[in-house]
């Protein structure tokens, strides 16, 4: 907690006792509250997003020196820049005078920070340099090296292969503890690369959905959904392809879409993977990407680079969308970041990131932007089925026939070792997992 | 845009801009009745329907869109269209266009092949009524029966904002 909010933090009564908290969450099931109380999503914000590692950006978005991306960490603005140094700072977007937003473009380069309203600029560290007219401060007690005149900095800022995190809280593990096991799938996009180096292309892509975040991050691992959800493009795709003239060349969209409509069996049979702190995966040596066709130059770049034996190690691993609760989602086979920011209860931003393997032919990049419009676009014929779904569920649940939502698919089949619980593809382990998570972040341990 | 601005200065007087509204009403009037079919046959085979999701957008191959379908894709949209196991299908798309400005940027005098801008307005009801406002770019080819889309690009204005679900080509 932040010194500046200690005030009101104590001051305000918590809408719900710890012990309230835990009812929410059983072994099988979550009461329906968690969607849908304001008051919920007010202490979600105080105690899992003011406190777990969140994504902020790509070190690879602020090359140079005063380059910075605007974003969120939970509902707290912020800057992630470039100072002079070459480090990456992450900084309240808040004004230390009157607390304007001072930065409103979503990136850019700048030498210093001025805040629109009344001219205070700040150093790319985010501490104060200096205010206009200054004689008006002589004789107060006003300290310009008091940090709450400053642009101030985030608690705590790490980065792993260019990935930065930040978390609000002062106290707590340190970034690769708290990533565990999902930190094989960074290091396995990146050293896709033939330069073990991967960077951001361009702005992202921006999906506004209607519903809690919980629900768009519990349908990551959600394999029950697929064959069902996606089942008419499956089926669309189906018919065009049947209708190609003999010989004709099977569009290249084809096998991004086609697994999407694959069996339970196929999907029980990748597995999901979950650990501590809600972070899960699905797949591993298969998934719904490890039958794309190879694209020409690549295996030989990445043999020039790393042999032949590490590059078959590399590409031998294929998990579906690793999980970093509760922010972040990434396809490493697909060079793809799925960023999470909750905006209300009901309302939830989604950014879709592309990523370049640096030295590999661009036709990969052109891939993972194919991927990324037929899958993630909001003009997709995937995306839009999901959101409905998620849309249906947030205007549902206020229905007063039932209070329950239930999570027990394949309960009691999970297997444990060394930390990871796995058990079949299309079992809700990865959502009673993350409400295990939930339940430790919001009574903070002490139920 | 100066060359093309020249060519549309120099040999504007020689293309049908009346035939080419006439092509332009009739292509947005099938996107009003919904019917995809007859909308993509307006296409070339190597035709693309592109949606940039930056203003000036020059790559929609290194650069992600929010649309950029080829005919084999734009098929398989006509097929998933209204499709009864889609969830996103079960509301109605109903959509209204109002085209206006029609100008040549660049004619070809010797195929008659050219690029045509345009500014459209579209309003937009799916689950609720959106407005989408913008510029059309089309690159038609002359055909014996009149114009050939190779692509028409789509610049909404509001392109980098928080979109909801587009469940159809604009």
């Amino acid at each position: 907690m932040r010194q500046n909010s200690t005030l009101i933090a104590t001051q305000r009564a918590p809408a719900y006792s710890n012990t309230a908290l835990a009812a929410l969450v059983e072994e099988n099931r979550v009461h329906r509250d968690v969607y849908l109380d304001p008051a919920l999503f007010e202490l979600e914000m105080e105690r899992i997003w003011g406190k777990a590692w969140i994504y902020v950006g790509h070190e690879s978005q602020v090359k140079n020196p005063g380059d910075y991306l605007s974003t969120t960490i939970g509902r707290e603005p912020v800057l992630m820049v470039r100072d002079n140094r070459g480090e990456v700072n992450v900084i309240y977007n808040r004004c230390g005078h009157k607390g304007a937003k001072v930065v409103a473009k979503p990136c850019g380069s700048a030498t210093m920070f001025r805040c629109p309203y009344h001219g205070w600029t700040f150093h790319l560290d985010g501490k104060l340099n200096a205010t206009p007219h200054k004689c008006g401060y002589d004789d107060t007690d006003f300290d310009p090296e008091d940090p709450q005149f400053s642009m101030q900095k985030v608690a705590r800022v790490e980065s792993y292969r260019g990935f930065v995190f930040a978390s609000l809280s002062a106290q707590g593990e340190d970034l690769k503890t708290f990533m565990g096991a999902t930190l094989e799938t960074i290091d396995n996009m990146v050293d896709r690369s033939p330069q073990s180096e991967v960077e951001v292309v361009g702005t992202c892509l921006p999906y506004f959905h209607d519903c809690n975040w919980k629900m768009f991050f519990e349908n990551l691992n959600d394999a029950q959904h697929p064959m069902v959800c996606h089942a008419s493009v499956g089926v669309a795709t189906r018919r065009v392809v049947k209708q190609l003239p003999q010989g004709a060349a099977v569009p290249k969209e084809v096998e991004i879409i086609y697994p999407f409509g694959s069996s339970y069996e196929f999907f029980d049979e990748l597995g999901v993977s979950v650990m501590a702190r809600g972070h899960s995966f699905m797949g591993g040596r298969q998934s719904i990407h490890s039958a794309y066709a190879e694209i020409p130059g690549y295996m030989d770049s990445m043999i020039a680079a790393h042999g032949r034996e590490r590059t078959e190690q590399v590409l031998g691993s294929n998990r579906h969308n690793t999980a970093i609760y509760p922010s972040f989602t990434i396809k490493d086979a697909v060079q793809i970041i799925r960023v999470v920011r909750p905006v209300a209860v009901d309302k939830t931003l989604i950014q879709t990131w592309h990523f370049r393997l640096k030295g590999a032919p661009e036709e990969m990049l052109h891939r993972t932007i194919t991927y990324s419009r037929l899958i993630n676009s909001p003009a997709s014929m995937v995306g839009p089925d999901d959101w409905d779904c998620y849309a249906r569920m947030q205007e549902s649940l206020h229905s007063d026939s039932a209070e329950w939502v239930d999570m027990r698919r394949y309960i009691g089949r999970e297997q444990s070792e060394g930390g990871i619980t796995r058990a079949s593809g299309t079992s809700d382990l990865s959502m009673r997992n993350q409400y295990r998570a939930w339940s430790d972040y919001m009574t903070q341990g002490q139920q | 845009m100066t060359a093309t601005t020249a060519v549309n200065s120099a040999a504007g007087n020689t293309a049908d801009i009346a035939a080419i509204e006439r092509f332009l009403y009739r292509e947005t009037d099938l996107l009003d009745s919904n019917d995809l079919d007859s909308w993509m046959a307006l296409f070339t085979e190597d035709g693309t329907y592109w949606m940039p999701v930056a203003p000036d957008q020059q790559d929609p191959h290194g650069h992600i869109s929010i649309l950029f379908e080829n005919r084999a894709v734009m098929a398989v949209r006509a097929a998933n269209f209204g499709h009864r196991l889609a969830a996103s299908m079960e509301y109605p798309v109903r959509c209204s266009h109002l085209i206006g400005n029609v100008r040549l940027l660049a004619l070809d005098a010797s195929s008659g092949d050219c690029t045509v801008r345009s500014n459209f307005q579209a309003v937009l009801y799916y689950r609720e009524q959106r407005l989408f406002a913008g510029t059309y770019t089309h690159k038609l080819q002359r055909v014996a029966d009149g114009y050939r889309i190779e692509q028409k690009r789509v610049d909404i204005i509001n392109c980098d904002a928080n979109h909801k679900s587009i469940l159809t080509y604009i």
